[in-house]
């Protein structure tokens, strides 16, 4: 077996500090200005990357980042796995209960807020391919993955928000929450069928298989792949180390799912997200454990991503205003249109389901994870890249806010008519 | 409270403990109690049935035996509003060999779609026994204020001993771990503010009410509320577990059984459920 050699590991290790040091600094900064730490970490990236540091002081970039090929290898490895397990925990934090429980109303709001979002996405690129960045390829699979871009949402940010507004609770944050739930799980198995489908000859037998699959793997994973963890939770639960047996063999079985949708032909960060959806529904799995495991990857792994991003990419070269502009304006026409619409359909005020779509507009982390793969697969250039890690940091930043104003518009127009 | 129950017969080896048990909540509600038969009407399930009631009730006025034939949920269901009932007596079912019981298909559809309260009955005694200790669901539903003040006036006249309302906070993992971006102090706080807003729910509900007699633990849990109320009731031992029906049921609801149907299939103790 290869090793890396003595210096190479030394370069590791001060990159994986540097960026851990340096997403900290910028987190804590962030959240000093009630922002999500994503937006600081991805600003720490851009800081180390490219765009500043490579301009600035390109030696000091170049000995840190660019002068050892296998550590490089390495550190990608490391961001593979975050990858993988920032999807399990987007699938950890779905409570399939919740979503059923919340009845029509919130069907209708994630419904609309999947549908009209992924049409304004879908139609745009499809027209102006070109302007989108689309060079070679398939436009249908581009165009559809920009509608699919345009349709998630980021569960966390969301959760924040509505925390910080006292609304978690209400009748309104948890359809908030539930409709983004069920519009994520559809969007990421959108993704995995058009990932898998990068490089292949999109055929109506091929998409019907590959639907199948991916529709497939997902029922039976929330039926058969759960009843089976509620079997063996407990006894895990019951016998082994606590929480340390059941976060191992939790993230085992992640890998494991991951390694096995990749091994079928779907993308590994499906099985991740649909493995997370059943064990978090599982009965067994503690909200303590599910607490912990967050925090791991939030904080050792979450952050060496999300630097990652900035240096990759050039966010000054690579920066089109008027790209990022109409990026920005479809993303917020399509959720906030759409999941209005839902809300007025569910028989929401005018000022309450503005609100909704505000909320459900933020985009966050999952964003910045579905354009990276979308980048790393040739789907999309470099240019449309930062913009949708543009539009997704502003959307989070703004969700609050926005929806902050749009209730206290609706308080006033109450009060006025009363 | 509940002036007239109807208890639901269907001759098992059960069926005398059943209307021991629903003689003794005429007694306490001072109501009256409508037998209902779906099947052949036979003298010698008549003659059965009259030994029995002779045994257990000494004022047979208070009593009326209604045979029908049909279909038996809707049957059931179509009796209990005319006769306006308003508490359904039912049976529930023991797995073989265990010491688990559950809800046939027949008493889930009278529960789902019943006008009146249900109390299902896991294992029903000829020494009848009262309820001593009740754990009624807390947690945030449009239902729950009406479900803990029609659960307490149950337990004052019951004369329930112990009274445990229990309310889980919603996503706790997902919210702890995003208010886990703040401080240390930010931390603690946020997990205190949670445990505190759901006893606050609670003790808001309770306030308005009368708790005369009545001793009252409010507990706060995290998870999913209908496998949390399950664990708790087996933890503590429970006799009796008070709960609202808040949803008609879909199509959806069949494929995926969430909430009341968790319950429903594995009971953990007798159950009222309000309506």
């Amino acid at each position: 077996m290869e090793k890396l050699a003595h210096g190479e590991v030394v370069n590791l290790l001060i990159q994986l500090a540097v960026m851990l040091i340096a997403a900290r600094i910028f987190a804590e900064i962030a959240q000093k200005f009630k922002q999500p730490a994503v937006v600081g970490e991805i600003l720490a990236g851009i800081l180390l990357g490219p765009t500043i540091l490579g301009g600035v002081f390109p030696e000091l970039f170049d000995s840190l980042f660019k002068s050892n090929a296998m550590t490089n290898i390495a550190l990608d490895g490391y961001i593979q796995i975050s990858v993988v397990l920032l999807l399990f925990i987007a699938g950890l934090e779905v409570e399939l209960n919740l979503v059923l429980s919340q009845g029509k109303r919130a069907l209708n709001i994630s419904f609309f807020g999947l549908v009209i979002p992924f049409a304004f996405g879908f139609t745009a690129p499809f027209f102006f391919a070109e302007f989108f960045g689309f060079a070679e390829g398939n436009k249908l699979l581009f165009s559809l993955f920009m509608g699919t871009a345009m349709a998630i949402s980021a569960l966390p940010v969301i959760v924040r928000t509505l925390m910080d507004l006292n609304l978690f609770k209400s009748r309104m944050g948890m359809m908030i929450v539930s409709a983004a739930m069920v519009d994520d799980i559809i969007g990421w198995m959108i993704f995995s069928i058009i990932l898998s489908f990068m490089g292949k000859e999109a055929t109506t037998m091929g998409l019907g298989y590959t639907i199948l699959l991916t529709v497939g793997f997902a029922i039976f994973m929330v039926t058969v792949g759960k009843s089976l963890i509620n079997k063996v939770l407990p006894w895990v639960n019951k016998r082994l180390a606590w929480p340390g047996g059941l976060i191992s063999l939790s993230l085992s079985a992640c890998f494991l799912a991951a390694a096995f949708t990749e091994y079928i032909g779907i993308h590994a960060i499906f099985g991740a997200f649909i493995l997370g959806v059943a064990i978090g529904d599982s009965d067994h799995m503690p909200e303590r454990a599910k607490e912990i495991i967050h925090q791991f990857v939030n904080n050792i792994f979450a952050p060496v991503f999300f630097v990652s991003i900035g240096l990759k990419v050039n966010f000054f070269t690579n920066f089109d205003p008027l790209l990022v502009l109409v990026v920005i304006i479809v993303a917020y026409a399509g959720k906030v249109i759409g999941c209005g619409f839902g809300s007025l359909r569910g028989g929401l005020g005018k000022w309450e389901s503005m609100a909704i779509g505000f909320g459900m507009n933020a985009r966050g982390a999952m964003e910045i994870i579905l354009g990276l793969i979308a980048l790393e697969n040739g789907l999309i250039n470099e240019k449309l890249f930062v913009a949708l890690v543009v539009m997704a940091l502003v959307t989070s930043m703004t969700s609050g806010p926005l929806m902050k104003w749009a209730l206290k518009k609706g308080e006033a127009t109450e009060k006025n008519l009363t | 409270m509940y002036s007239k129950v109807a208890l639901a017969i269907a001759f098992s080896p059960r069926m005398e403990a059943l209307i021991a048990e629903a003689r003794r909540l005429i007694g306490i509600f001072q109501g009256e109690l409508v037998l209902i038969h779906v099947g052949v009407k036979t003298p010698e399930l008549e003659s059965t049935l009259n030994e029995i009631l002779k045994r257990h009730c000494s004022d047979l006025k208070r009593i009326k035996t209604i045979w029908k034939e049909g279909k038996p949920a809707k049957t059931i269901l179509k009796t209990c509003e005319e006769e306006q009932v308003n508490l359904l007596v039912l049976g529930a079912l023991k797995k073989e060999g265990l010491l688990t019981y559950y809800l046939g298909s027949i008493a889930r559809k009278v529960i789902r779609k019943s006008p009146c309260s249900v109390l299902t009955l896991i294992d029903p005694k000829i020494e009848t026994t009262r309820f001593s200790k009740v754990v009624i669901n807390g947690t945030q539903l449009e239902v729950t204020p009406r479900v803990i003040e029609k659960g307490l006036k149950f337990c004052q006249v019951e004369g329930a001993g112990q009274i445990h309302i229990l309310n889980e906070i919603k996503l706790y993992g997902l919210q702890m771990a995003t208010a886990g971006e703040g401080s240390e102090d930010e931390v603690s706080t946020t997990r205190r503010k949670l445990v505190q807003e759901e006893i606050k729910y609670v003790q808001e509900i309770l306030d308005g009410l009368d708790q005369t007699g009545l001793r009252i633990n409010i507990k706060v849990t995290a998870g999913k509320w209908a496998v949390e109320l399950v664990r708790y009731c087996e933890s503590i031992e429970a006799d009796l577990l008070i709960m609202g029906d808040e949803n008609g049921y879909s199509f959806i609801d069949r494929i995926f059984p969430h909430d009341l149907e968790d319950i429903l299939s594995e009971l953990p103790c007798n159950l009222l459920i309000v309506k």
